[in-house]
């Protein structure tokens, strides 16, 4: 079965607040990151929201991509722009 | 809260607010790393756990000392700890180091400890870019932890067969950078 797609707009309503899954985006997939402890309701770090596009923020993190790869790619971003 | 103290670091452009929350997370990280390696610890036995207890246990007095170290920094920024522990615990910046499924399993236990040290490694890598050369008191405290988060993940990757550490285990007194903010 093909991946799911989702718009940005699409994205931002996966934020993790008030029950909501938290999803973001690296590189064009969309990653679940619901279960993970470091983005309980939606946040991580104090800096960065679920629902966004983290391709660019990932250059000022303290890690890699790496860490990605222990949530599930449930999805593709798609640009419609 | 040292008003003018805040004001210098306000005024050379670093995000207070979001600074004193990631104080305040890495504080939380402190203590339930503490609590956590306590657990750790205890369950560290036999011919292979023993061999890593001492290491453990220099690694879980080193992090209290680092909460202890970061709550006067929170308060003179104008920031507070969470009144509910519980709240406390879920804002920490690292995962709980939870006992393993196999506590027997020492690379397991070795496994927890290394992934702890570098989620700490990496929260104090990010303050001191944050602070430096704007915020020197706070940088100067992180750099002092993060010598010691280094020097604790270097020890348990050692043990895993990454590589030497490069360096002997304390000799007596712990916190050998941390320990002057303790005073």
């Amino acid at each position: 079965m093909g991946k799911r797609c989702f718009t940005e707009e699409e994205l931002r309503g996966y934020n993790g607040e008030n029950g909501a899954p938290a999803y973001i985006a690296f590189e064009g997939r969309v990653y679940d990151v619901t279960r993970s402890f470091l983005w309980q309701h939606g946040r991580h770090q104090a800096l960065h929201t679920a629902g966004t596009d983290l391709t660019a923020a990932l250059s000022e993190a303290p890690h890699g991509a790496d860490l990605l790869e222990d949530f599930p790619v449930i999805g593709l971003l798609i640009e419609t722009g | 809260m040292a008003r003018v103290a805040r004001e210098m670091v306000e005024k050379a452009g670093v995000d207070i607010d979001h600074l004193v929350e990631l104080l305040v997370k890495n504080a939380a990280a402190e203590l339930t790393t503490y609590y956590y390696y306590t657990i750790l610890r205890v369950n560290l036995i036999g011919m292979d756990g023993e061999g890593i207890k001492e290491i453990a246990e220099v690694a879980r007095v080193e992090d209290r000392n680092h909460f202890e170290a970061l709550v006067p920094r929170i308060y003179e920024l104008g920031g507070k700890l969470p009144d509910d522990m519980k709240t406390f615990h879920d804002a920490s910046a690292c995962p709980p180091a939870s006992l393993p499924a196999d506590p027997t399993n020492v690379t397991s236990m070795l496994n927890v400890l290394v992934e702890a040290e570098r989620c700490a490694v990496r929260g104090y890598t990010y303050i001191c870019n944050m602070t430096a050369g704007k915020d020197h008191r706070t940088y100067d405290l992180a750099l002092a932890i993060l010598n010691e988060e280094i020097e604790h993940e270097s020890w348990f990757s050692e043990f895993l067969g990454e590589g030497p550490s490069g360096h002997f285990m304390r000799r007596g007194e712990t916190s050998p950078f941390v320990s002057k903010f303790l005073r």
